[in-house]
């Protein structure tokens, strides 16, 4: 579950004025990650699940298996939605029942929900279309009965289609909800 | 930008510096009888919108002993004529040929008459010398038919410039022509796939849409750039540690820091006088609007509603932001005044209306509609009959705010705000979306 509550909790990672300036030529440098400069904590603690994986890697292996996206990919399929819509079909909530049947019974088992859409509108706002997606899969869930812990949202908006025609039938394969399993 | 190093200057005044004046220089030409004198006169003007195009000629830069500047000249004149073009104003006309052999750069050297048989109205000429790794160009601007020359620039700078000072003469002959500087010394960042695969970089172009240089290489997903007001740093969105988190790129070094910690963010764009960045962050599943510092503090809470609020995009005073939201069901445009808080809706027509960007002259909002397919549409910010620019997404406006860049079926185009002209920059080698126009470069 996305920990972060309260917007005042920020880290800063790097403070922007205190970038060096070299003349380099753009995308010749090493890019440094966020990680090596350690966290400026302006206040309050900030608590968020440890992953099994590198969240970061995770994105990147998603993109670069683009079948896993197609078809039977683990225990738990997806949910599909409707056009620029967020709640759930009487199909996509029979389908939760069964995912949370199997979560129940696996209870070690993390799954990071993973909100969709179609190609159809524009990047921003299909992320947080995606988010709601995500979101609304996640609390049907918890309403079932599963721990919350063992779920965590991401939206993709628009940016991992599982399909990549553009007809009717290959939107709605892409307005879904995504299970992908990160650790049992 | 103070390290480019590149100077402009008016070419000497021994040329004979002829500005117009009263005269009228343009698009249409007009066969006038006078009344008074029953003689024809040549009346040129570059209509405000709509109208013809203007013939000009571009011949490539002489070298400076009257020999052919080869390639450096040849280049010049490609990277103007592309900006001339792309500009919709003019009608680039074959780049000198026989026209020009043989004649000097000067008013009283060039066979004026050669030109005008090939239909040119004005001409630009010029002469590049170098000197070990640096350049020296003059560049000049004739009427063709009063014979004269109507403004003339010298720049000095390394060979690696070249391009950038023919990005800044076109913005000369555009503020010689049509009253007002052009936007082409600027650049252009974006998201593309050309990398391979699904993963989306960020690339930025120049205006001439060839010199494309990739600025992240995560093999992840960024997205949604855009440039702060001074053009040296890109906000973006990124997933190369999870997130999506908003991160700043330093388009000098390549530098990409994570901006906060804050997971969920979606978009956002630097206010006018770079103190802050309105965001989009999700909490909950839920997005609202958010001002941050670009040390990544929150300074305040913009919208707070269980619809979506995306994609905010400031008014060029930074009093009022307009941004996209779904809640009165589909996406709309909406405009908050930032101070007082208050939110009007902008967009009626339609069920689908998002990605909001607001034009740097003030007067108008481009954004995206869904009508069929989706259309990028401009109105006026206080109301009135949208216009269609052509089929695409995401908008951005140029620097001076007569042009709108967006992504139409993986590639860009520059579409004239009157929608009288609509050019391809980009194409090829994957999805390119998400356009960003940079500010002016310095």
């Amino acid at each position: 579950m996305r920990s972060w509550r309260i917007l005042g909790v920020f880290l800063l990672t790097l403070l922007v004025s205190g970038c060096p300036k070299q003349q380099q030529g753009p995308g010749d440098s090493d890019l440094s990650g966020p990680g090596g400069a350690g966290g400026l904590g302006s206040s309050g603690i900030q608590d968020r699940n440890l992953a099994a994986k590198d969240p970061g890697q995770r994105t990147r292996e998603r993109i670069e298996r683009e079948g896993a996206d197609r078809g039977a990919g683990g225990p738990l399929s997806d949910v599909y939605f409707d056009y620029d819509a967020f709640d759930l079909s009487t199909e996509a909530r029979n389908a939760l029942q069964s995912h949370a049947d199997w979560l129940k019974n696996n209870s070690g088992a993390k799954v990071e929900i993973e909100g969709h859409c179609d190609e159809r509108g524009t990047v921003e706002y299909n992320l947080a279309l995606g988010a709601k997606r995500a979101k609304a899969a996640r609390d049907y869930l918890v309403n079932l009965g599963v721990d919350a812990n063992q779920l965590s949202t991401i939206s993709y908006g628009e940016e991992l289609p599982a399909c990549k025609e553009s007809t009717e039938d290959c939107w709605q394969q892409n307005r879904r909800a995504h299970f992908l399993l990160v650790g049992r | 930008m103070s390290g480019i190093g590149l100077r402009a200057e008016p070419a000497a005044e021994r040329y004979n510096r002829n500005r117009v004046t009263g005269l009228l220089l343009g698009v249409v030409v007009l066969l006038v009888m006078s009344p008074l004198t029953g003689k024809a006169q040549i009346n040129l003007q570059i209509t405000k919108e709509g109208g013809q195009s203007l013939p000009i000629a571009i011949a490539p830069l002489q070298g400076a002993n009257g020999a052919e500047g080869s390639g450096i000249g040849n280049e010049f004149a490609e990277v103007l004529s592309r900006d001339l073009d792309l500009s919709g104003y003019f009608r680039v006309m074959s780049r000198g040929g026989e026209a020009g052999a043989g004649e000097g750069v000067l008013a009283e050297d060039i066979n004026f008459q050669n030109w005008s048989d090939l239909g040119a109205l004005t001409l630009v000429k010029g002469v590049v010398s170098s000197e070990g790794d640096n350049l020296t160009i003059e560049a000049r601007l004739f009427d063709v038919a009063l014979r004269r020359q109507l403004g003339g620039k010298r720049y000095r700078g390394e060979r690696r410039e070249l391009r950038r000072m023919a990005h800044r003469f076109a913005d000369e002959v555009m503020l010689l022509l049509t009253g007002e500087r052009g936007p082409f010394d600027s650049r252009i960042a974006f998201v593309s796939t050309r990398g391979g695969g699904r993963a989306k970089e960020l690339y930025v172009t120049d205006l001439s849409g060839r010199q494309i240089s990739a600025l992240t290489r995560d093999r992840s997903l960024s997205l949604g750039p855009s440039w702060d007001p001074s053009a040296s740093m890109l906000a973006y969105c990124s997933y190369r540690h999870g997130g999506p988190y908003p991160y700043l790129l330093d388009v000098r070094t390549g530098d990409q820091t994570r901006l906060s910690s804050t997971v969920g963010y979606s978009g956002g764009r630097w206010s006018p006088d770079s103190s802050t960045i309105a965001v989009s962050l999700e909490q909950d599943g839920n997005s609202d609007l958010f001002l941050l510092t670009p040390e990544g503090r929150v300074v305040r809470r913009l919208t707070e509603d269980s619809g979506i609020d995306v994609s905010p995009t400031w008014s060029p005073d930074g009093r009022r932001i307009a941004f996209c939201s779904s809640r009165r069901g589909g996406p709309q445009i909406y405009v908050m005044d930032v101070g007082s808080g208050n939110i009007r809706r902008l967009t009626y027509q339609g069920d689908y209306n998002t990605s909001p960007a607001w034009s740097p002259k003030g007067d108008l909002i481009a954004y995206t509609t869904r009508s069929g397919g989706f259309r990028v549409m401009v109105m006026p910010v206080n109301g009135g009959e949208p216009r269609s620019l052509g089929a695409g997404e995401d908008p951005s406006w140029s620097p001076d705010g007569r042009y709108v860049v967006f992504s139409q079926r993986g590639r860009l185009m520059i579409a004239r705000r009157d929608g009288n002209s609509v050019k391809e920059l980009t194409r090829g080698g994957g999805d390119d979306t998400s356009p960003a126009w940079s500010p002016r470069l310095e």
